[in-house]
């Protein structure tokens, strides 16, 4: 696996929290990473990214100048700076197929994170029980996590909107009890075309 | 297979009393599944034979209904999931998914599991509830949307009296004329047809087109014999007719002319004067007795049978109007009943014509008078026929045009009509009922009406009345509210279930009797192409090939 976007510092079944390695480089909310551990591929779908100082007692100060411009003047702001990310344990891989629910058990920590290939949001999102799970879950913005994804999901297929109508036909199916959210969602779907 | 089965949906609910729900699947457009269609529903042993009676929007979500979706992506994306369409289906006919020879459709007595898929009816399927055409199975018209032939089995169809009904312009008469023509030429039975607008005979006026279509003589030949109390008609300047009609007096009842009573402005005193005239000069006389006098004469009478001399003044008035019908006369030359039972011994059938006499005075007066003498003599041949146990005389079919005038409720229980229609096939006489105001006739009669072929009516009271004495009402009546001009309901005794068709083409019918039906087409096309060259050559005038 290639392209290492971060390090995982706390689990539980239904949530990863890592670390990113670079500053720069921000994961995009509801982008699909992968983390291999224990001889298993477990998938998850970030749902919260936060840039916070190291050190839980000092919080970082207001410059007032541009932070491309501080970080040219003071380089070493920047060491005391992290980015770390929330993803929702979406699905696992099983012996070569893609299963769409909790895995057995939580990837450990300090395993490497990375984002999933375009092969494997296609696969994730062939149908979209995922969002189901997600959905399950709280404290998850839903409504917007699951636009974000089937937008991303809707670009890695070319723009194919036979999939974009699937997956609106999939929201309303799965949430046909919440309709007020179904609608959202298919709302932000559909400006996306 | 002919036709492939299209998947339109699945079972969702339903009941053998209350009829099945299917939800329509989403990839199909509601908008081209409309009531009156023929529906199959595939379960797991049997296939059921459902006419589709009505479709729903349904919404499995309150809030969307409050908030409905504005933009096309998302109504699309809801379609199917929160909101549906429902359609109610009436199951009819039930057979087996692997039927056995000679296993035919019969009635439904249960109902198809949960989600049994839902398909149209195809070509298979309507050939196998209808039959194949044939000579005894003539088609008649095809399923709304569907290009398959409708058959009517006659051999039922003349085992009960029978009704086309349907408002003016609903095409009814041209439906007639092609039942007609398939009686005649199956010889199922014997036609006595009571012609009051001259539509059976020679050529009738095409509605669509304006122009004569050919009608059953010239279809038919010789076959057909047209009776007229009008000879002299331009009517018949084509062709003669084939027996000029002459009624003596002393055939003329007191029933007959009470059923005129509202054409003759008869009053119940008038009624009941006749009576007194009748007891006193005989059965056969007083009529033309009666007419024959003047004023004197009149006020004689007036003290010899003690009658109220204002009842008889009026009854002479009324009952002169009779004088005004040429065919009615004192003498005869021969017996037009006996030259009518000459003919149907002979096989042919008969076509009963008014010419410019088509007045509802002559319609009801003739046809009763007829009909009665012929249901008399009817009654004799099969009593005796039955008790020397040999075959009756062949069954026939009397068709009456307004028919309510003849079995309004006042007048039903007296008539030959309301006796005939009753008493059903019983001496081998039925009704083929033609009328616009079926409401106007009475209900016991309805009831026994078999066959019944309803065209488009205005009237709910017409659409209540048609329908009196049938099962499933609420269906039916539908069907009827949606149908078009020329398309009729056919329901009753004949058809296995009611169907809604589209009448066959007149031109086609033409040209299938005149070659026989069941030929293949290259036969009629070849006699059409024969057709327009004679046509070409020797001008339109009759051709018949017989």
């Amino acid at each position: 696996m290639s392209g290492r976007i971060g390090e995982i510092i706390q689990v539980s079944t239904t949530r990863i929290l890592a670390q990113n390695d670079d500053l720069s480089v921000l994961p995009h909310f509801g982008s699909f990473i992968k983390t291999r551990s224990q001889g298993m591929t477990i998938y998850g779908l970030v749902f919260n990214v936060y840039e916070t100082s190291i050190d839980p007692n000092r919080r970082a100060m207001a410059f007032g100048i541009e932070r491309d411009e501080l970080l040219r003047r003071q380089p070493q702001i920047a060491e005391f700076l992290k980015v770390e990310f929330e993803a929702a344990v979406i699905g696992f891989d099983d012996a070569g197929y893609i299963r769409a629910y909790l895995p057995p058990f939580p990837p450990r920590i300090h395993s490497f994170v990375y984002p999933c290939n375009s092969r494997e949001v296609i696969d994730l999102t062939e149908d979209l029980e995922f969002i189901r799970s997600v959905n399950a879950l709280p404290g998850l913005p839903v409504e917007e996590l699951a636009a974000a994804s089937i937008r991303l999901a809707y670009a890695e297929r070319g723009n194919d909107s036979a999939f974009l109508t699937r997956a609106g036909q999939e929201i309303a199916q799965l949430l046909k009890d919440e309709y007020e959210k179904a609608r959202s969602i298919i709302r932000r779907i559909s400006d996306g075309r | 297979m002919a036709g492939k089965t299209k998947h339109i949906g699945s079972i969702i609910a339903g009941s053998l009393l209350g009829g099945l729900e299917a939800k329509l699947d989403e990839d199909i457009n509601v908008e081209g599944v409309s009531v009156g269609r023929l529906i199959v529903v595939d379960g797991a042993l049997n296939k059921f034979f459902c006419l589709l009676k009505d479709v729903s929007l349904e919404a499995t979500n309150e809030d969307i209904l409050l908030n409905p979706p504005r933009d096309d992506f998302s109504k699309m994306v809801h379609a199917g999931v929160n909101t549906f369409y429902k359609l109610s289906l009436q199951p009819m006919l039930i057979t087996s998914q692997e039927p056995e020879a000679g296993d035919r459709p019969r009635p439904s007595t249960t109902v198809p599991p949960h989600f049994s898929p839902v398909c149209e009816a195809t070509a298979d399927d309507i050939s196998l509830i209808f039959g194949e055409p044939g000579l005894t199975n003539p088609e008649i018209g095809s399923p709304i949307f569907m290009e398959v032939p409708v058959c009517l089995n006659l051999e039922r169809f003349c085992k009960r009296s029978n009704a086309v009904f349907g408002k003016s312009g609903s095409g009814k008469s041209v439906l007639a004329r092609m039942i007609l023509g398939h009686l005649v030429k199956s010889d199922m039975a014997i036609n006595l047809i009571f012609d009051m607008h001259g539509e059976y005979g020679w050529s009738a006026t095409s509605e669509g087109s304006g122009a004569d279509d050919p009608s059953l003589r010239q279809i038919l030949g010789s076959k057909v014999a047209i009776f007229t109390v009008d000879a002299d008609s331009p009517l018949y300047r084509k062709i003669r007719p084939d027996y000029d009609v002459q009624i003596p007096y002393g055939i003329i009842e007191i029933a007959d002319l009470e059923l005129a009573a509202g054409e003759l402005g008869l009053t119940q005193a008038g009624i009941e004067t006749m009576y007194r005239l009748h007891d006193a000069w005989g059965e056969s006389k007083w009529l033309a007795k009666f007419l024959a006098m003047d004023a004197g004469e009149l006020s004689l009478v007036v003290e010899e049978l003690k009658v109220n001399d204002q009842a008889l003044g009026k009854l002479h008035r009324c009952l002169s109007r009779l004088k005004r019908l040429p065919f009615i006369r004192k003498e005869v030359a021969d017996d037009t009943v006996a030259r009518i039972m000459n003919e149907i011994r002979a096989g042919r059938h008969i076509v009963f014509q008014f010419g410019r006499y088509n007045s509802m005075l002559s319609y009801i007066l003739v046809a009763n008078i007829l009909t009665r003498r012929l249901h008399r003599l009817y009654v004799d041949k099969t009593d005796s026929a039955r008790a020397e146990g040999i075959e009756g005389p062949k069954p026939l079919v009397v068709t009456i045009e307004e028919a309510h005038k003849f079995l309004d409720p006042a007048v039903a229980r007296q008539t030959i009509f309301g006796t005939i229609a009753r008493e059903m096939r019983k001496y081998n006489m039925v009704l083929l009922l033609i009328d616009q105001r079926p409401s106007g006739i009475d209900d016991e009669i309805l009831s026994q009406v078999g066959t019944r072929i309803i065209g488009e009516l205005g009237d709910e009271r017409d659409i209540n009345a048609v329908l009196t004495g049938l099962p499933g009402q609420g269906t039916l009546k539908v069907l009827i509210n949606n149908l078009e001009p020329r398309q009729f309901l056919l329901t009753g005794f004949a058809p296995p279930m009611p169907v809604v068709i589209d009448a066959k083409e007149y031109g086609l019918f033409c040209n299938e009797l005149r070659v026989g039906a069941g030929v293949i087409v290259d036969e009629i096309e070849r006699r059409k192409s024969i057709d327009s060259l004679k046509a070409s050559v020797f001008g339109d005038d009759e051709i018949v090939f017989d």
